[in-house]
């Protein structure tokens, strides 16, 4: 009973130190790398212990212990919620980070600047886990934010770059647009309820929550690259791919969807919202999974894979299963990381080649991680008994038995067939066939970091699935019974996938090369979407601002109104009504001869 | 009719024929052309003065005043003109011809 709060705060704790040190000589020390990794798997493994109490006992518990502020009525104060939500995921991602910190010393080994890559690393799981365990509106506010501002100066971390810093503000800016959908919930709660605290605001909300909830639809759909909001995803794949592993597949993209989870309670009596989501969910799946199919760097396919999977949560919260998004969250944790880690021991063996068109015959190179990105690819796509069918095939099941909206149930399967055609499609260019790179002598895989982080990830890959359903208490009831078609369908789309993508990738191996068809370009340019959004918008609202300040006031109003058209209009009748031949003398002259000749006729006419 | 009035109406016809009649510069019949006020300006006071038409008595002011604004637009335009072509020969006005 008291290790609970003691493990807990002593595991976050320890997560700070590291970052504590910076201003001592430990930092430019050439271990400290070394050291933040410890710290990261110290605090993992203090934080099993209250994850095991959790499981063992259902006990949750909240502290509660500095007092920030009150503003009027208002009491903040810095709490942490340990519930069921936290207490599983703060392993997990501890888990994950550690694997990544270890493969992030052979990866950014020749990097001069890797300590501060580690602090950023570490600020980024510092400002997660203040996400996740944040008992308050305003606590899980910062947590968003820092990892938002963690994200973006990772994604940036080749600042020579441009199309990397073009990113990083791209990612900036999706999630700002979510991020006012935050705030504005957390002003309607402010008014309504008088409340940040989540324990107050599920208390007394009983009328129309439309407002709020929308508005953490709109932030999870910033922050989890949603539908509509999605580019910043594949974009970020500029960043080093233990950045891309850690925050854009495991643990921050995730947040929106854990801010949804967190919101169960009020998302249960509003089928409005409700349907907003899976629409957005199924939309968002469908649309990335096409996306993926016809890109050809191998850190966009797999961001587009995290995309899709998003989407699946996000559909699975819309189905009101929050717990199965949760359990979805914690399994795709392990083997997308392990995706990214793998290829990033790809690219780093075939010298910084991304593209998969310039890969191939790695089966037999590169063995251990042929293995692993094949169980990875396996576990993705829902393989009985390994971890993605834990949470997967229960979600399909789930989203197949209840009483939805049927189209998105199917675009939901063909997004899932879809994984497996994408999956298939890595392994068959990167692994499979002759090598289409050049021969060169760097493909090496003995670095002990690289393979003791990969093999834990598979080991988790492999059992945490297992382990973890069968640990946790249980939540809502999956369906028992159903009839075998339905039960069969998530297995018989993906089965589909991988036959259809393997016999196609065979059968085109030896034809000639024809020009793309309008749905290759639809994929390949992720569906128009950056193309349009991206130019059409700031370029329309430029030129407007433009023509209606300096057009429409300097140009006409100013210049043009009076002072040109009065000119305009005199020179134009001018030419128009004179037909002089501008003989002045003449008609001077002429004008004399006329006076007197009248005056002399008229002198006579007396 | 007195001879002040043969004077200077023979003034004015004196002006009004150097305006009409000139050779080249425009510049003689803008004098001219401030000549011609000049004597009608003195055939108007003499005339109101002899007459002791008092009401009247403003108007040889105003007409000094409509004289002046018609010097300064002529000017302005033998400037304008002077501007362009450097000269203020007649011959140069010939852009309207058909």
């Amino acid at each position: 009973m008291n290790m609970f709060a003691s493990c807990m705060i002593t595991a976050l704790i320890l997560l700070t130190l590291p970052i504590i040190m910076t201003s001592t000589k430990l930092y430019k020390d050439k271990l400290y790398p070394y050291y933040v990794k410890t710290a990261t798997s110290y605090a993992f493994m203090i934080s099993m212990i209250p994850a095991m109490m959790f499981i063992y006992s259902g006990q949750e518990m909240v502290i509660s212990n500095w007092h920030w502020m009150t503003i009027q009525t208002m009491k903040l104060s810095m709490s942490f919620k340990l519930d069921y939500f936290s207490m599983i995921f703060v392993p997990v991602a501890l888990f994950v980070t550690w694997s990544i910190m270890e493969f992030s010393m052979w990866y950014m080994h020749s990097d001069p600047y890797i300590n501060r890559f580690f602090k950023y690393l570490l600020m980024f799981l510092i400002t997660m886990m203040i996400l996740v365990t944040a008992n308050n509106m305003f606590q899980l506010f910062i947590g968003w934010e820092g990892v938002g501002i963690m994200s973006f100066l990772l994604i940036g971390w080749w600042y020579g770059r441009s199309d990397a810093n073009t990113a990083a503000l791209q990612a900036i800016l999706y999630n700002r647009i979510g991020d006012v959908g935050f705030i504005m919930a957390m002003a309607w709660f402010l008014l309504h309820l008088n409340a940040w605290d989540l324990q107050q605001i599920f208390m007394s909300a009983n009328d129309n929550l439309n407002l709020p909830l929308f508005g953490l639809l709109l932030a999870a759909t910033g922050k989890s690259a949603q539908f509509g909001l999605h580019p910043w995803l594949p974009s970020a794949m500029e960043g080093p791919t233990p950045v891309s592993a850690l925050l854009h597949s495991s643990t921050m993209v995730v947040a929106g969807v854990f801010l949804l989870i967190r919101f169960h309670p009020l998302m249960e009596q509003n089928p409005t919202i409700q349907t907003l989501t899976l629409c957005l969910g199924a939309v968002t799946t469908l649309f990335t999974a096409i996306c993926a199919l016809t890109q050809n760097d191998i850190k966009k396919i797999v961001a587009f894979s995290t995309s899709s999977q998003l989407g699946l949560m996000i559909v699975t919260i819309g189905i009101n299963q929050p717990y199965l998004a949760f359990l979805h969250i914690c399994t795709h944790a392990f083997f997308k990381a392990m995706l990214f880690m793998c290829s990033g021991s790809i690219i780093h063996s075939l010298n910084d080649e991304q593209d998969i068109r310039k890969m191939g015959g790695l089966f037999k190179a590169l063995p251990f991680t042929t293995t692993s990105l094949i169980i990875g690819s396996l576990a993705l796509t829902g393989m009985p008994f390994l971890t993605g069918f834990y949470s997967k095939d229960l979600i399909i099941e789930t989203a197949n038995t209840s009483n939805t909206n049927a189209w998105a149930l199917l675009i939901t399967l063909v997004a899932t067939s879809m994984t497996a055609a994408y999956s298939t499609r890595i392994l068959f260019f990167a692994l499979l066939g002759q090598p289409r790179f050049t021969p060169i002598i760097s493909i090496n895989e003995n670095n002990p970091y690289l393979i003791n982080s990969i093999k834990r990830l598979l080991l988790g890959s492999v059992f945490a699935g297992y382990v973890i359903s069968h640990s946790i208490t249980p939540t809502t009831i999956p369906q028992m019974t159903m009839p075998h078609h339905l039960k069969m369908a998530a297995l018989t789309v993906t089965i589909l996938g991988f036959i259809l993508a393997l016999e196609l990738n065979l059968t085109m191996q030896g034809l000639k090369f024809n020009h793309s068809s309008h749905y290759f370009k639809f994929s390949n340019l992720l569906g128009y979407y950056p193309t349009i959004m991206h130019r059409l918008a700031p370029k329309t609202s430029l030129s407007m601002s433009q023509k209606s300040a300096s057009m429409l006031l300097d140009h006409i109003w100013l210049e043009s109104v009076l002072p040109k058209s009065i000119a305009f209009f005199q020179m134009k009748s001018s030419t128009l009504v004179s037909n002089q031949k501008g003989l002045i003398k003449l008609y001077f002259f002429s004008f004399v001869i006329t006076m007197a000749l009248s005056l002399s006729i008229l002198n006579y006419h007396v | 009719m007195s001879m002040v009035y043969i004077n200077i109406f023979l003034a004015f016809i004196l002006s009004l024929m150097g305006m009409l009649i000139y050779r080249s510069h425009l510049m003689s019949s803008l004098l001219c052309l401030e000549g011609m006020m000049l004597s009608l300006f003195v055939m108007m006071s003499v005339t109101i003065l002899n007459n002791h038409l008092t009401l009247a008595s403003m108007m040889p002011i105003v007409l000094l005043v409509f004289a002046a604004c018609e010097a300064a637009l002529g000017l302005s335009l033998l400037v304008m003109v002077s501007n362009t072509y450097g000269t203020d020969y007649v011959q140069n006005l010939n852009l309207l011809q058909c």
